[in-house]
């Protein structure tokens, strides 16, 4: 602080409004988003060596979506007033959109895992269609939640939405490789020789995929940080706290080093044809989007308003 | 009747930064222990011989274009004709972003009604044609409230014959309470940076 010497002798504490009850929430909205996205780009090319990662994916974006608003529920302090959410609606608040939105998309979800799984080509397509927007603003409004409190500096930026959408790819992409490994592991032994090694190329593509949207998020971010230490005082704060100060561990060393770049040397790296660098890589990132949601969430409050 | 816009004019040059505001607050609002409505922060600048101390009464700013009612989701909080914003303590579901939006940090959740709480310039005393509490607690009259609409009162007096200052006005939200010869270091943010890795706070409680 450029202050020079200046003592705060009284103030009193404020709490933290937000807990990690929102980061999880976060995280667990932004593997659904990702799965769902893989999966309706999955039916929609319509091959058939994309179908088992479309039905993995189709049923694993409800479920996750099913979790992740209890953290909502669970973080509120009378909880049994969550239906003041839909009767006393205000439109001008992020989380109004969100709690119509939380309600329509796993109901698209569910129908379209249904259409999935009894194998209906163009009903799935269609549902498919009208969820990506749904699966794309189910996450972006989480963004929009820590933007529009404006008085955070760390939150409010319109790169906020963006950010969260792309490391909901990521980390939907990791998860979605981790899982169609297991089931190459262990519940698919009885599948021919040529069906589990096309299995095996599939994850490894879809891993190539996870790279790129890594790199995408990298960028964001060295320009969401960039901005942050040129714009005001408190803005440079905040990039202070993340770069240099109590966060940057986590910020610097999980989200960007071991969540971000060396998954990224795994996968496009010489250990690019090894399923377990592969593996490794995926349980990284989403180790790295953890991280991100509590550096975002914890550390914008951390700078003092007052 | 007339329309009524309450405001509050701070004289910093009256305050001897005693808090009794705070107390009288606390004890007239009822609120929990670890949290305030209202209180008085107080920062030293300098070093000595040439050092002094200078203090800002903090509560809430009731503004004209409050955050906290635009953000919450269930109008919950609100702002009545006269600008004081109220809440709703039946509707408040205890989401905690108005605490978040808050750029001037003075909502705090009350741990024994379970929802989020602020100073609401004591409406239940104003309604009877009482002054706040802190107003009337305040032993040197630095503290004074009143309509500014109307050219005539005390408020209005001494928001047109002196020079003041609000809190955070690039925020946007046209705060009520006016500081006269408020020290330029105590109304911007000096306070440490909270350490929540030494402090783990962020873990989901378990309340039953």
């Amino acid at each position: 602080m450029e202050h020079g010497d200046v003592n705060v002798v009284y103030t009193v504490e404020h709490q933290l409004p937000l807990i990690m009850y929102i980061g999880q929430y976060f995280f667990f909205t932004g593997l659904s988003a990702g799965s769902f996205v893989i999966s309706v780009i999955a039916t929609l090319l319509g091959r058939k060596e994309f179908k088992p990662i479309g039905k993995i994916t189709a049923i694993l974006a409800p479920i996750l979506l099913v979790v992740a608003p209890l953290n909502l529920i669970a973080d509120l302090e009378q909880p049994l007033r969550f239906w003041h959410l839909m009767v006393y609606y205000n439109w001008t608040s992020p989380i109004t959109y969100g709690s119509f939105l939380l309600t329509a998309y796993p109901i698209v979800g569910i129908i379209y895992a249904f259409m999935v799984y009894t194998d209906r080509q163009t009903p799935a397509k269609v549902l498919g269609i009208l969820g990506i927007p749904l699966a794309i603003s189910v996450h972006g409004y989480t963004g929009f939640i820590l933007a529009l409190a404006k008085a955070r500096s760390l939150w409010n930026t319109a790169a906020m939405p963006t950010i969260f959408i792309i490391s909901a790819m990521v980390s939907g992409i990791g998860l979605v490789v981790i899982i169609a490994a297991i089931r190459l592991k262990w519940f698919n032994k009885e599948a021919s020789p040529e069906t589990r090694e096309q299995d095996k190329r599939l994850i490894l593509q879809l891993a190539q995929f996870m790279a790129y949207t890594i790199m995408m998020d990298l960028f964001l971010i060295v320009s969401d940080v960039l901005v942050l230490l040129t714009a005001h005082s408190d803005a440079l704060e905040a990039g202070m706290l993340i770069l240099t100060g109590n966060f940057a561990p986590l910020f610097v060393g999980v989200e960007i080093i071991l969540g971000a770049i060396i998954p990224m040397i795994l996968v496009l790296g010489p250990t690019r044809k090894s399923l377990t660098a592969v593996v490794v890589a995926s349980i990284l990132v989403n180790i790295g989007v953890y991280a991100m949601r509590f550096v975002m969430v914890i550390g914008g409050q951390t700078i003092p308003l007052s | 009747m007339a329309e009524k816009r309450y405001g509050m004019v701070i004289d910093m040059r009256r305050c001897i930064a005693c808090q009794a505001c705070s107390v009288a607050c606390k004890a007239e609002m009822r609120v929990p222990l670890e949290v305030f409505a209202t209180w008085v922060k107080i920062v030293e600048k300098g070093k000595y011989p040439n050092a002094q101390r200078f203090a800002l009464p903090r509560l809430c700013n009731n503004c004209g274009n409050p955050i906290c009612t635009r953000n919450c989701p269930t109008k919950a909080t609100y702002q009545r004709e006269d600008g004081i914003v109220e809440i709703d303590q039946h509707r408040c579901i205890g989401c905690k972003y108005c605490i978040a939006s808050c750029p001037y940090d003075v909502r705090y959740y009350n741990p024994l009604k379970n929802i989020v709480q602020k100073c609401y310039w004591c409406q239940h005393r104003v309604d009877a044609g009482l002054l706040p509490a802190c107003v009337e607690g305040c032993p040197t009259r630095a503290m004074i409230f009143g309509d500014v609409d109307d050219p005539r009162s005390e408020v209005s007096r001494l928001l047109a014959s002196n020079a003041t200052q609000v809190l955070k006005k690039e925020m946007q939200t046209e705060p009520f309470v006016f500081y006269i010869g408020a020290d330029e270091t105590a109304m911007s943010n000096v306070e440490e940076e909270i350490n929540y890795f030494t402090e783990p706070v962020y873990f989901p409680k378990v309340r039953l």
